[in-house]
């Protein structure tokens, strides 16, 4: 068995989306449990693209890969592991803020987010604070992250904040905020719960965020 | 008197090209094609009923040009436009072959120019910065090198437009977040040069815009390219294109979706207003697919930027580039590396526009000492531009006569007349050891601080002549604006 969730991983640093998907199905039939799945296959293998990543021996279209077919498998896995009471990765929900069209950054960190086994809703740029308020009424998130490229539009991510208060469910999920002119001090002044300047920290405070 | 035999030629300038005239035409049938079979995404209903008069299928806001099309809008493109200063003196022409090096516009973060400490962009830094560009000789056109972050939020492009406009004579480019604000900075070009008529006849700014890749004209940016048509403001209406990420990271591909996208709007602006000026071009370059920053140092921008430039000019238009930036975050040996890579390659293929000289840290950061640094690099860079003369005096066959084998030209009449040609540094430091060490062993980095610092504290610009009467126009028309951005926000 080992073995075989030794070869999960390789599949899934090697970003072959299909073949992933086969077989971390044929390993749960064949009687691993979807812990040992998600955690010494999948976990592993996210765990190892991210540090070739970071040491430079991957670069961002293999991530991708990566990630997306850790999508895929999550699929599979995330219904199993609530069958088993066992917690999947969590929920993130992410949006670039009203008046902003910047994108690619915060598609960054949400394929970077299912490359970490969140089921990610990306829900667009140039959204109005009540469609935060709505998605995170509607997917229950764990993390709702916000991006803004433009000083301009920074201050929206604060009347995210406010709404989400307002609403009453500003204690059920939270706020991750991100992009070029947003910085550690400026998350603490709106009352975020955590800032990263790119998307690989993104991914590591998300996780710590679900920890704490 | 012996005369020079038929089918001479004379190499004034280097000769510099990337593409041949086979590829050229290819990525411009890529361009055509897209352009027709792909479309783009247009976010305005003038812009679209215009572009469908003239043939163009129009499916929500798709639209797909046709390549008649497209000729028949770069037939109006004119060849040549003139710009002014706010006080009517011809400062700038617009064509291809003529090239202006400028800074670039909106980074939210600026070098201090006292702590050298990375720090908001404010109102104060705006006239600065437009003062020191007006006294670099090597720096053709002025812009602002940060938004500003200390005044009413959404307004920073207005106050940046009314303060530089009068804090210099060279050119100035100009940016807006929406068209209200594009027509407050038009009506302050239009304070200054006495009237909608004179604006027209002598136009004081250049606008900037961007479309979005791959293939958005989005409603700010073609709202605000429709204005500039129809007013006959001269603008550029370019994209941010990151290789690998919002087009492909293979550089011809690049360069197909880049073009696209701006064609569009040129297409709109000649259809609108045939005759109109609008350059093309922006910024090129690559996702570092390590660090997921967009880099401003890679070689691949000027690689990119050249390529560019030839196409552009292909096709007839003036070619909207950069160059001088790098993704250093202080002054340092990368600063000076990457800037003198792109200068150059911008110097060899010559642009129209030359921009973001200044830009550190991938655009986020403004710094002045770059622009400065900048400054003496195109200085350089214009030596090897201006070739070498070849006639009967400057190969001084008769001067080389007189001194013989084993004599000196330091007595020369000729060395007199001709070593004043040669490039006399600024900032580059030549001194001999012991003056160098006598004078406490300045790096660049130490001269270049001096250098800013001086021109900050000493050179004027030309604001004090703005006449009274107009400077209280210009702040009536500030006024008015914040009575306008602060009404709307009540709404909300
Ligand atoms: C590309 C670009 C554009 C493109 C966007 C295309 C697209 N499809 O997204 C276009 C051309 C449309 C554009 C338009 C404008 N832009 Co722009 N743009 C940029 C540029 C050059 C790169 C941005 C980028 O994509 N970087 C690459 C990605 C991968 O990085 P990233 O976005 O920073 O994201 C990373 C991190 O920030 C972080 N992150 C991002 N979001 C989030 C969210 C969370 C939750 C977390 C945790 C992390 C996180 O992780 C990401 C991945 O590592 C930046 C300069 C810069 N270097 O940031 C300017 C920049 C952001 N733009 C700027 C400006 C001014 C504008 C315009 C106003 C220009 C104009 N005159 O019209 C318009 C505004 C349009 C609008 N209403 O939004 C300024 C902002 C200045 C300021 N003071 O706010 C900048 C800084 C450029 C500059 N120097 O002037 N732009």
């Amino acid at each position: 068995m080992e073995e075989k969730l030794g070869s999960i991983s390789q599949t899934l640093i090697e970003g072959k989306a299909d073949e992933l998907q086969k077989q971390v199905q044929e390993a749960l039939d064949g009687g691993a449990t979807p812990e040992d799945v998600m955690n010494q296959a999948l976990v592993a293998g996210m765990d190892a693209v991210g540090q070739q990543w970071k040491a430079g021996d991957m670069f961002i279209p293999e991530v991708i890969r990566s990630a997306k077919a850790m999508s895929g498998a999550m699929d599979i896995i995330r219904p199993k592991l609530s069958e088993s009471g066992g917690a999947g990765s969590g929920t993130f929900v992410i949006g670039t803020v009203l008046r902003d069209l910047h994108d690619i950054g915060k598609d960054l960190v949400a394929m970077m987010m299912e490359g970490a086994g969140f089921k990610v809703v990306n829900l667009g740029i140039d959204l109005d604070a009540e469609v935060f308020v709505d998605a995170v009424k509607e997917h229950k998130p764990d993390i709702l992250g916000m991006s803004a490229l433009l000083t301009t539009t920074m201050p929206q991510m604060g009347e995210v904040i406010n709404a989400l208060k307002e609403a009453g469910i500003r204690d059920q999920v939270k706020v991750m905020v991100g992009g070029a002119p947003v910085s550690e001090e400026y998350a603490e002044e709106i009352g975020a719960d955590s800032y990263a300047p790119n998307a690989a920290t993104a991914v590591d405070k998300a996780k710590e965020l679900l920890q704490a | 008197m012996a005369t020079t035999r038929a089918n001479q030629s004379e190499n004034k300038t280097p000769r510099f090209s990337l593409l041949s005239k086979d590829q050229k035409e290819e990525i411009y049938l890529g361009v055509v094609k897209t352009l027709a079979d792909t479309g783009a995404d247009v976010h305005n209903e003038e812009a679209r009923d215009v572009l469908k008069k003239h043939g163009c299928k129009v499916d929500g806001v798709r639209v797909y040009i046709p390549q008649e099309v497209v000729l028949k809008a770069l037939d109006t493109v004119p060849p040549t436009t003139t710009l002014y200063n706010w006080e009517g003196k011809e400062n700038c022409r617009i064509e291809i072959g003529r090239t202006y090096f400028g800074p670039g516009p909106t980074p939210p973060y600026f070098i201090d120019p006292e702590t050298m400490e990375r720090r908001k962009y404010l109102r104060k830094d705006a006239s600065m910065v437009a003062r020191v560009c007006d006294a670099l000789p090597n720096i053709g056109y002025v812009d602002s090198l940060g938004s500003i972050s200390d005044v009413t939020n959404g307004l920073a492009d207005l106050y940046e437009h009314a303060d530089q406009i009068q804090n210099t004579t060279k050119p100035l480019m100009s940016w807006a977040f929406n068209v209200e604000n594009a027509r407050d900075e038009h009506r302050i070009g239009i304070a200054l040069a006495g009237g909608e008529q004179a604006f027209r006849d002598k136009p004081n700014f250049v606008h900037y815009g961007e479309p979005i890749s791959p293939l958005v004209s989005d409603k700010h940016a073609i709202d605000k390219c429709v204005y500039c048509a129809k007013e006959r403001i001269p603008q550029v209406y370019t994209p941010c294109a990151i290789g690998g990420a919002t087009v492909p990271a293979s550089h011809a591909g690049q360069i197909v979706v880049a073009m696209s996208e701006a064609l569009v709007g040129v297409v709109v602006a000649q259809l609108l207003n045939p005759g109109t000026c609008v350059i093309i071009g922006g910024m090129q370059s690559i996702l570092d697919m390590k660090h997921s920053t967009y880099a401003y140092g890679a070689p691949e921008l000027s690689l990119m930027s050249a390529a560019l430039t030839e196409m552009v000019n292909y096709i007839g238009l003036p070619m909207f580039s950069q160059s001088g930036c790098t993704d250093t975050k202080k002054l340092e040996l990368q600063s000076g590396v990457e800037a003198t890579m792109s200068v150059h390659a911008a110097m060899l293929t010559g642009p129209t526009f030359v921009h973001d000289n200044g830009y550190t840290e991938s655009g986020k950061t403004g710094n002045i000492f770059q622009t400065v640094l900048d400054d003496e690099v195109i200085g350089m860079a214009r030596v090897i531009q201006g070739g070498i003369t070849v006639n009967e005096d400057t190969l001084a066959v008769e001067q080389i006569r007189n001194v013989g084998p084993g004599g000196h030209y330091l007595y020369e009449d000729h060395t007199l007349e001709h070593a004043k040609e040669h490039w006399r540094p600024s900032l580059m430091n030549r001194d001999s050891y012991e003056d160098w060490d006598t004078k406490g062993r300045p790096t660049m980095s130490d001269r270049i601080v001096k250098k800013t610092r001086d021109l900050i504290e000493n050179y004027e610009g030309p604001s004090s002549r703005v006449p009274s009467d107009v400077k209280k126009d210009i702040d009536k028309i500030l006024e008015e604006a914040e009575e306008r951005v602060q009404g709307k926000s009540q709404l909300h």
